[in-house]
């Protein structure tokens, strides 16, 4: 259940593996479009985004990009022990960006019957600029019971 | 600008069926290959149920409901000008393909602020706490919009 993780063998200072996406193309964002049901022209119309003020064209769904990060940490760590995930949109995202998640562990302790760990996480573009700034915190399983 | 007379409102529910195929389609437009969100056999292996929802799933119900346009027009937010500034989910329940959430959006706050630039933003926090169909709290979704004036 705990994909081999446990809280006795998590430090705080721990990095999350480093996860890379992309480079976007103009069609993921009309797959997540489809899939989220975020219709919003601004992410699949370049005529109607360049119209709002987008001189190149579309941007991408900060939900995409948060969905990015949610791969990265449930490749880690197993969706069951997530207990909560925040994120700002700090920055945004266009195609043909790549966007590599990274994280480390900030605290960790054990409340309510639960072992927490708590991460920050980041993502950015190939240029290093932030897209999303956030956090999450899991419960992971003891070695011992 | 922002009403905020309308902190504590309440609207309509979300009320929204979960399939297995909503979830492999969500994971695949991220291009997340984790097969405990594709394949049923794979999620049962890993000890799950069925296939469990992604970690930003509950955007489906709120974007394929018409809850946050209806909730923008009634706030009089300038639909323009908004900005999704922070999005944050609190997971209580595993949700599995089958299930019957129900979502009740409430705006928690509006508050002005100013940015470093010096320009004002009405800050409008909405969360919506989903049940699944035995009335057990599932998940919070809390989302900030940004309205710039």
């Amino acid at each position: 259940m705990g994909n081999g993780l446990y809280f006795e063998d998590i430090k705080v200072g721990d990095a999350l593996p480093e996860l890379s996406k992309g480079p976007i193309a103009k069609l993921q964002h009309v797959l997540y479009a489809g899939a989220s049901g975020d219709f919003n022209p601004l992410h699949t119309d370049d005529d109607f985004a360049k119209a709002v003020g987008m001189k190149d064209g579309v941007i991408s769904h900060g939900m995409l990009i948060m969905g990015f990060v949610g791969q990265a940490i449930t490749a880690w760590v197993p969706r069951r022990c997530l207990k909560k995930f925040g994120v700002r949109f700090a920055g945004m995202t266009k195609p043909g960006n790549t966007i590599t998640v990274s994280g480390a562990v900030t605290d960790k302790r054990q409340e309510n019957g639960e072992n927490l760990i708590f991460c920050e996480v980041v993502a950015r573009d190939e240029g290093g600029d932030v897209k999303i700034a956030g956090n999450f915190s899991a419960a992971l399983p003891l070695k011992r019971g | 600008m922002a009403d905020s007379t309308k902190v504590g409102k309440t609207f309509d529910p979300i009320v929204w069926e979960v399939e297995r195929g909503k979830i492999r389609e969500m994971a695949k437009a991220i291009g997340d290959p984790n097969p405990i969100y594709l394949d049923r056999e794979a999620a049962i292996r890993a000890g799950y149920r069925d296939t469990p929802v992604p970690p930003t799933f509950l955007t489906v119900p709120m974007m394929w409901s018409s809850s946050m346009p209806v909730l923008i027009n009634d706030l009089k937010i300038n639909f323009m000008m908004v900005l999704h500034g922070e999005e944050e989910y609190e997971y209580y329940r595993d949700i599995y393909p089958g299930d019957t959430i129900t979502g009740i959006p409430r705006v928690a706050s509006v508050e002005e602020k100013t940015s470093k630039a010096g320009k004002k933003m009405d800050m409008v926090t909405v969360e919506i706490l989903y049940k699944n169909q035995h009335n057990e709290d599932v998940a919070k979704a809390r989302t900030l919009l940004v309205e710039r004036k």
